[in-house]
């Protein structure tokens, strides 16, 4: 051992104390970022040369990591659903207001009772009318407002999707940086957070796997299976619809090739926004519709006219609720898109030149439909029939999910139900996987995060350290110097 | 080697995201506070929503038949005292007509007393009620009878007068009409004259009323009559009675036919008030259903405001408690972050 190698020691830990102090200062700097990784520089000891900074790694936590992107596909998913339910509920609104079908068939009841009272009164009859005519429009809304959602999520599902293939190329190129790098040697922790965060901004999008390979090379995958990319992105593809109807259904989004949601899939995903907007278009929003379509559809042939011809040969037609493909009635299954087309007879409807005296005597559908057939202005038995077909119970068509039988008032009301309970999980239930995402999220910050107080006592011992080997380099000149004087 | 690490970061967005939460429950607790309901009763609820829309429902359901029935009941009040109008007048005339069975002069008066009557009885039946006519049965928008000594002849003056022809050959204010002896008289009257107020004389020639009464829903199960009409038995003795006296020229009679007359005018009338007995009768137990019913219903509403209240209602006291609660923590909570915050080494250093 000699001075020289001495100094040269004492050289090589000021050079790797400046290294360490870049790495100290990059975590300070990123200290109020919460998806910064705490940065270790780790340091070797070269036999007869000192110190080097080997390398430099990051904090990670793969299984609390993985967590993460599970809980944020699944609230983005139920979040999604929410929003959506939300929308729907003003088809209800708060119970005290009366808005709902259940509440304006329930008007119309009591429009006709009262028009019973008095039957010869004109304001009673037009009263009635009008009665109809809101459930009526009710209904239009309700499922104007429910396309309104299923076309809306079918946009957002475009918009989602387009995202998801910028982040895919995004997390291409980051990727094979850090692969090149890892092969190089050189400090790739960095573009590994950045990797980190584009993979939670598609866990977003749609829920997933994903597999690291030597090299620090990842493959991702959908929950199901698909891959998504691999080496290199996989296309994401998508058919918008314009506007959807009723009776119309939005197309799937294909990854490499493969449908992931739609009914045709066998590798449907199960959590994601994807996943959540999906389930609005498809299944919430039109199950919802199908049960207004249904209530048009028992309102319609509630208020029917029969043959009033001593022998009965023509067929039942609608009366004052009538739609799209009357006066025929609409039969005794599901109509696609009935409650967007119930609209009120005209014949019986005074905005539209019609007499509203017809909900008392018949006849909306043609003479041999006239109940009154002496035209007495105290004939009451035509709206007392209707006041008792409305509350008498009708077969429902079991695709709309509620009971098969019932009465318009019940099932209009259980329909309400279903929508409210469907609300109030799927609230409880985006709570739950809100909380789940904060609490994974925070454990994970807690563990990989930046503490300043720790970073500036480091500082303190690299500081000490500089200092030492600063003093050593000025020992070693000075014993140097009485060498050099002792031969001179 | 680290047991114990927390980063800087996750300390305050700890504090952050459960200040957040406190503010959202805050919000909630204000609304309920003052609405005494619960903020999203919908959300609540869940599927019992669709119990309380329900309820809601038959709360409006009881309260419009209730007021309908109102509306009945106000109709048959109405119905029943003009029916007894019609007994108190009745009863009045049978009083008179006894007083001047004796003839002479008396008889003239009874005959202009008897046409006033004639007049005051179809104006009676024809009471309006509301957009309608009390006695027109379902008819209600026809006057139920006709004027009878309208310009030119009614109908029904007309048909009196070509019967009398036809029976004795000149006219009712014939001089000729005190040689009627008893005896024809009573025939005509049992036979041609009667048939005049019998179907389908009575009407063609009286009546537009309906003989279908009005039937009114005063509960969800009970469709009851609710109306009488002016063909009903009673109004057309009264008629008859009231004709007889008024038009077979009563003046003109010889002293023991003019007593005919006055007896069977007589017993129509007495048989008449018996019968508008039974129909205030009849009408009287539908006037006990209706307000049986309504009072019934209005029990039923009472309950149903309890079951929605007990679904939907939120102790106001309760949510007061929980704002104070809540408004503490979100103090200590601010506290707690300003106190962190300034915990720094660099202050040591």
């Amino acid at each position: 051992m000699s001075l020289s190698s001495s100094l040269n020691t004492a050289i090589s830990s000021l050079a790797t104390t400046a290294e360490q102090t870049s790495v100290l200062s990059r975590n300070v700097a990123r200290a109020g970022d919460p998806t910064a990784s705490r940065k270790i520089a780790n340091v070797i000891t070269v036999p007869g040369a000192g110190v080097r900074l080997a390398s430099v790694t990051r904090v990670v936590n793969v299984a609390l990591f993985n967590n993460v992107l599970s809980s944020t596909s699944s609230a983005a998913g139920h979040g999604t659903i929410v929003d959506a339910l939300e929308q729907l509920e003003q088809t209800i609104n708060d119970t005290e207001l009366d808005a709902s079908p259940a509440a304006l068939l329930q008007k119309l009841s009591n429009a006709l009772q009262q028009y019973s009272s008095a039957s010869d009164s004109l304001a009673h009859a037009q009263a009635a009318v009008g009665a109809a005519r809101d459930i009526a429009n009710a209904l239009n809304r309700g499922s104007d407002v429910i396309q309104e959602v299923r076309s809306q999520a079918d946009a957002d599902l475009g918009g989602a999707v387009d995202n998801l293939n910028t982040l895919l190329a995004r997390f291409e190129s980051v990727n094979t940086q850090i692969v090149k790098g890892t092969r190089a040697g050189s400090d790739v922790t960095d573009y590994l957070d950045q990797r980190d965060q584009l993979l939670k901004e598609i866990s977003e999008e749609v829920g997933i796997r994903t597999v690291t390979r030597g090299d620090n090379d990842m493959a991702i995958y959908t929950d199901s299976g698909v891959t998504l990319f691999d080496v290199a992105a996989r296309q994401i593809t998508f058919q918008r619809s314009p506007f959807l109807s009723a009776t119309m259904s939005g197309s799937a989004v294909y990854a490499d090739g493969v449908p992931i949601i739609g009914t045709a899939t066998t590798m449907g995903i199960g959590s994601g926004r994807i996943h959540g907007l999906a389930k609005v278009r498809d299944e919430i929003a039109v199950v919802y519709q199908s049960q207004l379509d249904e209530i048009a559809r028992g309102l319609i042939n509630a208020f029917a006219e029969s043959d009033q011809s001593p022998v009965p040969t023509l067929p039942d037609v609608a009366g004052i609720f009538t739609w799209n493909g009357g006066p025929a009635l609409p039969g005794n299954t599901l109509v696609p898109g009935l409650a967007g087309s119930i609209r009120i007879s005209a014949a019986a409807d005074p905005d539209q030149g019609g007499d509203a005296m017809l909900v008392r005597d018949g006849g909306i559908g043609g003479a041999a439909y006239v109940y009154n057939g002496t035209g007495v202005a105290g004939f009451t038995d035509r709206i007392d029939q209707l006041i008792d077909k409305m509350s008498a119970p009708q077969a429902f068509d079991p695709a709309a999910r509620l009971s098969s039988s019932a009465t318009l008032g019940n099932y209009a009301s259980t329909s309400a139900a279903w929508l409210e309970e469907a609300r109030r999980s799927a609230g409880a239930e985006a709570d739950y996987r809100e909380t789940l995402l904060i609490r994974s999220t925070e454990s994970l910050n807690k563990i990989t995060g930046v503490n300043l107080d720790e970073e500036m006592t480091l500082m303190l011992e690299l500081e000490r350290t500089f200092q030492a080997s600063s003093k050593l380099i000025s020992t070693i000149d000075a014993m140097l110097e009485s060498l050099l004087a002792a031969v001179r | 080697m680290k047991t114990t690490f927390i980063s800087t970061n996750s300390i305050s967005a700890s504090t952050r995201q459960s200040l957040a939460r406190v503010q959202q429950q805050l919000a909630d607790a204000l609304k309920e506070m003052d609405t005494s309901r619960y903020a999203d009763v919908g959300k609540t609820l869940g599927y019992r929503t669709g119990h309380t829309i329900s309820l809601r429902q038959e709360h409006a359901r009881l309260t419009t038949m209730i007021e309908t029935n109102a509306m009945v009941s106000s109709r048959m009040e109405s119905t029943q005292s003009t029916l007894q109008n019609l007994v108190d007048t009745a009863k009045d005339f049978v009083a008179q007509l006894l007083g001047s069975r004796g003839g002479g002069p008396n008889a003239i008066s009874v005959q202009t007393e008897g046409k006033s009557r004639l007049e005051g009885f179809i104006n009676t039946v024809n009471m309006a009620f509301g957009s309608g006519y009390l006695f027109a049965g379902v008819n209600s928008d026809v006057k139920p009878l006709s004027d009878y000594t309208e310009t030119p002849p009614s109908a029904s003056r007309q048909a009196v007068a070509n019967a009398f022809f036809t029976e004795f050959g000149f006219t009712q204010d014939d001089p000729a009409a005190a040689n009627i002896s008893a005896a024809d008289m009573q025939t005509f009257l049992d036979t041609t004259f009667s048939a005049l107020f019998d179907d389908p004389s009575w009407s063609t020639d009286w009546s537009s009323a309906s003989s279908q009464n009005m039937r009114s829903r005063i509960s969800s199960s009970e469709l009851i009559e609710t109306s009488t009409n002016a063909n009903e038995s009673a109004f057309r003795k009264l008629a008859k009675a009231y004709t007889m006296v008024a038009d077979l020229g009563a003046s003109n009679l010889s002293q023991p036919t003019f007593e005919k007359l006055i007896d069977q005018a007589l017993l129509d009338i007495n048989t008449a008030i018996y019968e508008l007995g039974t129909l205030q009768a009849g009408l009287g137990g539908a006037e006990k259903r209706v307000s049986d019913a309504s009072e019934r219903m209005s029990l039923q509403i009472d309950i149903i405001s309890k079951q929605v209240k007990s679904l939907e209602e939120v102790d106001p006291n309760e949510a007061a408690a929980r704002i104070s609660q809540l408004l503490t923590q979100m103090e200590v909570s601010y506290a707690l972050t300003s106190r962190i915050m300034a915990l720094s080494i660099l202050n040591y250093l």
